[in-house]
């Protein structure tokens, strides 16, 4: 054989090397970048999605409803047939506020007249907003309140004290004490509140109130629903003859 | 030889060099605002990523767990295509998915504007309900801002060889050179060569 069809041949197998080492190195960059990705996002979602529930329990406040998506604020007044209003709210939220106190009155003097069923449904969204936990730790002593049977009174007094710069939450102090005095918890009950809110045992319940918020599609707050039907847009604050409008319609 | 390696490696035909700079230099352009912006996008959303889980549920486009996975998934997609963009590591594929991601804002944002939700688009970090006035403002902006990166990244799609790219490195074609250097590596020979060529 000759020297020039031996080089050829030998260049050849050179050549196919170069070009398999050319495919691994593009197919191990390839790897290195689809395994970085894999190991960073499931490494995100794993510290994310735990965050919420460390430490969760479960107990469930007195009045909840039936699926512990929120609590009755008229327990066993609603007449039979009576629509259901459910007001989707975060404490945290200024809108809320707003339309609690100018249109709350009308839908509590017709929970108590049984006329409806009111239910809050708590949210918590905003302490992810606002980089705080003030919603949760609202929520949860609002939830402690209702053991102490007076949910609507705390509830009021939480938004009467809501700070006006959105953000900067509600202090524990706040919380297990002041609110808890102006709502009219004294004696043996406030020890059964403070306890209640100092172990967060209603924790998982608020969880479980603004999850379930969420999956019923409800992404902002207030919102309200008259049997199940997402009355927000018909209601304006300004005029509070749009509750009477939206429980006819 | 030459004449396949002068050619680039999305196998574009040769074009002549003046033009050929320009075309480069768009494209260098392209990689760096898409691949800057969706690393700005997805950074800003990693300190939360419940926040972002937030912002695309409100879109109220995709089923509630379905919304939660994108929601977490999004923001390390956007950081890991702006990466590969701004150091032009297989910049066609990023480009092709930036483009995508850039349709799929597109029509999330158009979707939210003809349906009347007045949100945040979220694009970067904050997400959720807005004043309506505010929202309706916004929505033209951003929805011509997406329309202005996607073409980016369908640019990059088109023609993916830019200057200053990692891809130069990672998919540099074959040379004699690399034939050269690969003699000094042990070849194990086909042992039945010789016999063959005699036999012959």
């Amino acid at each position: 054989m000759s020297n020039q069809s031996r080089r050829e041949a030998l260049r050849a197998q050179q050549r196919a090397q170069a070009e398999a080492a050319r495919k691994k190195r593009i197919i191990t960059v390839a790897a290195v970048v689809i395994g970085l990705v894999v190991l960073l996002g499931g490494g995100g979602f794993l510290i994310f999605s735990n965050r919420d529930s460390i430490g969760a329990k479960s107990d469930v406040p007195p009045n909840a409803n039936q699926d512990a998506s929120g609590i009755i604020v008229n327990p066993g007044k609603a007449k039979a047939g009576a629509p259901v209003v459910v007001v989707y709210q975060d404490y945290q939220c200024p809108w809320c506020k707003t339309f609690d106190e100018a249109l709350g009155p009308k839908f509590l003097a017709k929970a108590n007249a049984g006329d409806i069923q009111l239910e809050y449904h708590t949210m918590t969204f905003l302490d992810i907003n606002l980089r705080n936990n003030s919603s949760t730790r609202a929520g949860v002593a609002a939830a402690c309140s209702d053991a102490a049977g007076v949910y609507a009174a705390y509830h009021d007094v939480i938004y009467a004290n809501q700070p006006t710069s959105e953000g900067v939450g509600y202090s524990d102090l706040q919380l297990r004490t002041t609110f808890a005095a102006d709502a009219g918890i004294t004696g043996d009950k406030l020890v059964q509140f403070q306890r209640c809110y100092d172990n967060q045992s209603m924790a998982g319940f608020v969880k479980g109130t603004n999850e379930k918020a969420g999956r019923a599609g409800v992404t902002g707050t207030p919102t309200y629903f008259v049997n199940g039907k997402d009355v927000t847009k018909q209601l304006d604050y300004r005029d509070p003859t749009t509750v009477d409008k939206v429980l006819a319609g | 030889m030459t004449a396949t390696t002068s050619r680039d490696i999305a196998g574009t035909p040769p074009v002549p060099d003046r033009r050929r700079q320009l075309l480069d230099w768009i494209g260098l352009a392209a990689r760096l605002v898409l691949g800057g912006v969706l690393v700005w996008a997805g950074a800003v959303k990693l300190p939360d990523l419940r926040e972002s889980v937030l912002a695309v549920q409100a879109y109220k486009i995709l089923p509630f767990d379905v919304a939660t996975v994108v929601g977490y998934a999004l923001p390390i997609a956007e950081v890991a295509l702006g990466l590969l963009l701004i150091l032009g590591l297989f910049t066609r594929a990023a480009g092709v998915l930036g483009a995508l991601l850039m349709v799929a804002f597109v029509i999330g944002i158009a979707s939210a504007w003809a349906r009347g939700l007045s949100i945040d688009c979220g694009c970067f970090g904050g997400g959720g309900e807005i004043a309506w006035q505010e929202a309706r403002a916004k929505y033209p902006w951003e929805i011509a801002r997406d329309v202005g990166l996607f073409l980016g990244g369908a640019w990059l799609a088109w023609r993916p060889r830019t200057p200053f790219a990692v891809d130069a490195w990672l998919f540099r074609p074959v040379t004699d050179d690399d034939l050269d250097s690969a003699v000094h590596e042990p070849v194990i020979a086909d042992p039945t060569y010789d016999q063959k060529e005699t036999t012959a």
